[in-house]
């Protein structure tokens, strides 16, 4: 299948004369600027004209079509819930900041028997079996204001042992392991559960490295000129990019990689059987950086290179590989903190107590409501947002590889 | 119009060594200003590694936000975390190519500007985060422990990193802003597509030929009869160069705009969502209106 990006005809509107004349007025009183206002600008340019673009860049080719030729499960995307989302809001959940573990713990519950219209026992046996290994991708970003709430993992983690799933069989991953520890996610508060981090990084060699001076690369490759975490990741499953990562040591350091292979982890491809994702509710720029994002940047190596080419064409094209589209089984967005603007990275002047959380096995419907929300706030609070539907194509093109539904005519949002 | 140009070259040179000069002054892209010992108040002790990050490696720590920095050029950032008890505090010094290029990333930053006077910089700020300007430093100090830290404490780890940071000056093109009408504390500037984003899409890539040299300056409008418009203006180092970009964005304008009327060396258009906007270059300026509304 090629990929169709979406578009749609701009509407036949027409600016008279009369409202040309009125910008133009504007425009024009904005032109009489004083000889030092206009001096002052120009001496901010560089010297040398800028650079001409030759065009805009062609889409960079990818591998999603060996995506498409394995064959789908049962338990595929879009889940058993397709265009389903559920929304559970109690406004005590999060009183003078801190988590009531007890309101979200009821949250989480009301929200799984809303999605499913059944028990949590029943609702258990749609996504899991007891020998299962779960793997709750949490987003260790912006760590103490706007990554994943321990109580929301402590909720996802009591529904599933509670289920008949032994503790030993449920891992909290992530790509970095020393974000998991940033955020809170060590084994001296999840005893029992295993934690992972799909690759490490030497920060020692990080900083010397920043710094211009000679770094200690011991520590971090291997004696082959390899990554030591390489062995982490699959080299029979992989994103491919026609865009190359960066070849210089740093690079490697942090990503593994640095071809045109993005690698899943092997965490994903050997050992889990389900993935439940806990994403945050937050921005990234003018789009979100949600379910989708999370585990379309989480699951692979080498990522920093596809962020400008392709960047969300990736949150659609990693889960439309098998290791995500036939285990990640449930979502739920942690929006108890959200945040509308400044991200994806932590930013306090735009983060918000919101005592939210959402439900969903279809990431791409859960997406485009929360998009819808963020959109909201973002008015609400007088936040430029750019409603241009290429911040919202990626769903689409989703929807037209059958991962989910993003026409939100299709979408049925259920709020409790 | 030679006079002009001589004067211009004269007054960037004058520019040049003014900020050469305070570089000298302070501190050099070779030798950063330290990150504060355990000693910036009593019982504070650092807490793991310091941490750096250059480069494109940025995203490894902050994610997609990593595009809005190194499109406003973004040198490295240093990371060092506290604690003394429960309380953390972590600095986050962000180096930037320029002064400018961090009063840019500052004003997408800043949201509604709350500064704590204790700060001895720009800033705006939370009890949980403070966001701060200085020279070419974009600095955030996370208050983020299980149990806070307190003002002052925030206020003397930003202090203690901020004494070894040198003042630049930060000439940008926010000048070229009317004040009639602006809607205070939204201006912004702009250094390529992705601080464009959230204002409006113009079409892919470098649409507006920056070339990750050039700044615009950026602000709403609201006028007393009612009217609300954004604008956009680009002073360019020329007029060729502004031509060169006008007629770049003419032929690449994006699919969801659609032009409605045409003269030399302007246009109007309408977006997705019948608005009203046009482009015009005057010189070596471009200046650029969308969201209009009556």
């Amino acid at each position: 299948m090629k990929r169709q990006p979406y578009r749609s005809m701009p509407p036949d509107n027409a600016v008279g004369r009369r409202d040309f004349l009125k910008a133009g007025g504007a425009i024009g009183a904005g032109l009489v600027l004083t000889g030092r206002s206009l001096l002052a600008a120009q001496q901010t340019q560089d010297q040398q004209p800028p650079a001409k673009p030759a065009g805009p860049p062609p889409r960079p080719k990818t591998n999603i079509e060996d995506a498409l030729k394995v064959p789908k499960t049962k338990w595929s995307l879009p889940g058993p819930f397709p265009g389903r989302v559920v929304e559970v809001h109690d406004p005590a959940a999060m009183p003078e900041g801190k988590v009531d573990a007890a309101v979200v713990k009821a949250m989480f519950e009301k929200g799984i028997r809303a999605l499913t219209g059944q028990s949590l026992k029943k609702s258990f046996g749609l996504f899991f079996t007891k020998s299962d290994v779960v793997g709750l991708k949490v987003n260790p970003v912006g760590p103490g204001l706007i990554s994943t709430r321990l109580e929301l993992v402590d909720a996802v983690v009591d529904w599933l042992t509670s289920c008949g799933l032994p503790r030993r069989n449920v891992i909290i991953w992530d790509r970095f392991d020393y974000m998991l520890k940033d955020a809170g996610f060590t084994p001296e508060r999840y005893p029992g559960l295993g934690i992972e981090g799909l690759q490490t990084m030497d920060e020692a060699a990080a900083i010397a490295a920043s710094e211009g001076k000679a770094a200690d690369n011991g520590k971090w490759l291997a004696a082959d000129g390899t990554h030591v975490s390489a062995p982490n990741f699959d080299r029979e499953v992989f994103y491919w990019a026609d865009v190359e990562g960066p070849k210089d040591l740093p690079y490697l350091n942090q990503h593994v990689f640095n071809g045109k292979f993005s690698y899943f982890g092997k965490l994903l491809t050997k050992k889990l059987t389900k993935i439940v994702n806990l994403p945050v509710f937050k921005n990234t720029g003018n789009a979100i950086s949600m379910a989708t994002k999370n585990i379309g940047y989480g699951a692979v190596c080498n990522t920093n290179r596809l962020h400008q080419p392709l960047f969300l064409d990736v949150c659609v094209e990693v889960p439309a590989f098998w290791p995500v589209r036939d285990k990640m089984v449930l979502n739920v967005t942690d929006g108890l903190r959200s945040q509308y603007d400044g991200g994806p990275d932590k930013n306090a002047k735009f983060a918000y107590i919101d005592n939210r959380l959402y439900f969903a096995s279809d990431p791409f419907a859960l997406d485009m409501v929360c998009h819808t929300g963020i959109v909201a706030k973002r008015k609400e609070m007088g936040v430029a947002v750019n409603e241009n539907p290429r911040f919202t194509n990626y769903l689409r093109y989703a929807e037209t590889l059958g991962l989910g539904v993003a026409d939100p005519a299709k979408i049925t949002h259920l709020k409790v | 119009m030679k006079g002009e140009r001589a004067g211009r070259v004269a007054a960037l040179a004058a520019l040049a060594c003014l900020i050469g000069g305070s570089a000298a002054a302070g501190q050099t892209a070779a030798q950063p200003p330290p990150i504060p010992g355990a000693g910036f108040s009593p019982g504070w002790a650092a807490s793991g590694p310091p941490r750096a990050f250059t480069g494109q490696d940025l995203f490894n720590q902050i994610d997609g936000g990593a595009e809005l920095f190194l499109e406003f050029g973004f040198v490295r950032l240093r990371l060092q975390a506290y604690a003394k008890g429960r309380a953390e505090l972590t600095i986050n010094a962000y180096e930037m190519e320029s002064a400018a290029a961090a009063l840019g990333v500052y004003l997408m930053k800043m949201g509604r500007e709350t500064p704590f006077p204790e700060i001895a910089a720009r800033n705006s700020s939370e009890e949980v985060q403070a966001t701060v300007l200085k020279g070419r430093y974009f600095v955030q100090v996370d208050n983020l422990g299980q149990a806070p830290a307190s003002k002052d404490e925030l206020a003397a780890l930003a202090n203690a990193f901020l004494a070894g940071v040198a003042d630049e000056p930060a000439p940008s093109p926010l000048d070229l802003l009317p004040a009639a009408g602006r809607v205070g504390g939204s201006e912004r500037l702009i250094r390529g597509p992705y601080g464009l984003q959230p204002y409006i899409t113009l079409g892919e890539g470098d649409i507006l030929s920056l070339g990750g040299r050039v700044f615009g300056a950026l602000a709403p409008y609201r006028l007393p009869g009612g009217e609300t418009f954004t604008r956009l203006i680009v002073p360019y180092p020329d007029p060729e160069a502004a031509a060169a970009a006008f007629a770049y964005l003419r032929t690449h304008l994006d699919p969801y705009l659609k032009i409605t009327a045409e003269r030399p060396e302007a246009f109007d258009f309408v977006d997705f969502q019948a608005r009203k906007g046009s482009v015009v270059r005057s010189g070596s300026i471009l200046d650029i209106l969308f969201n209009v509304t009556d």
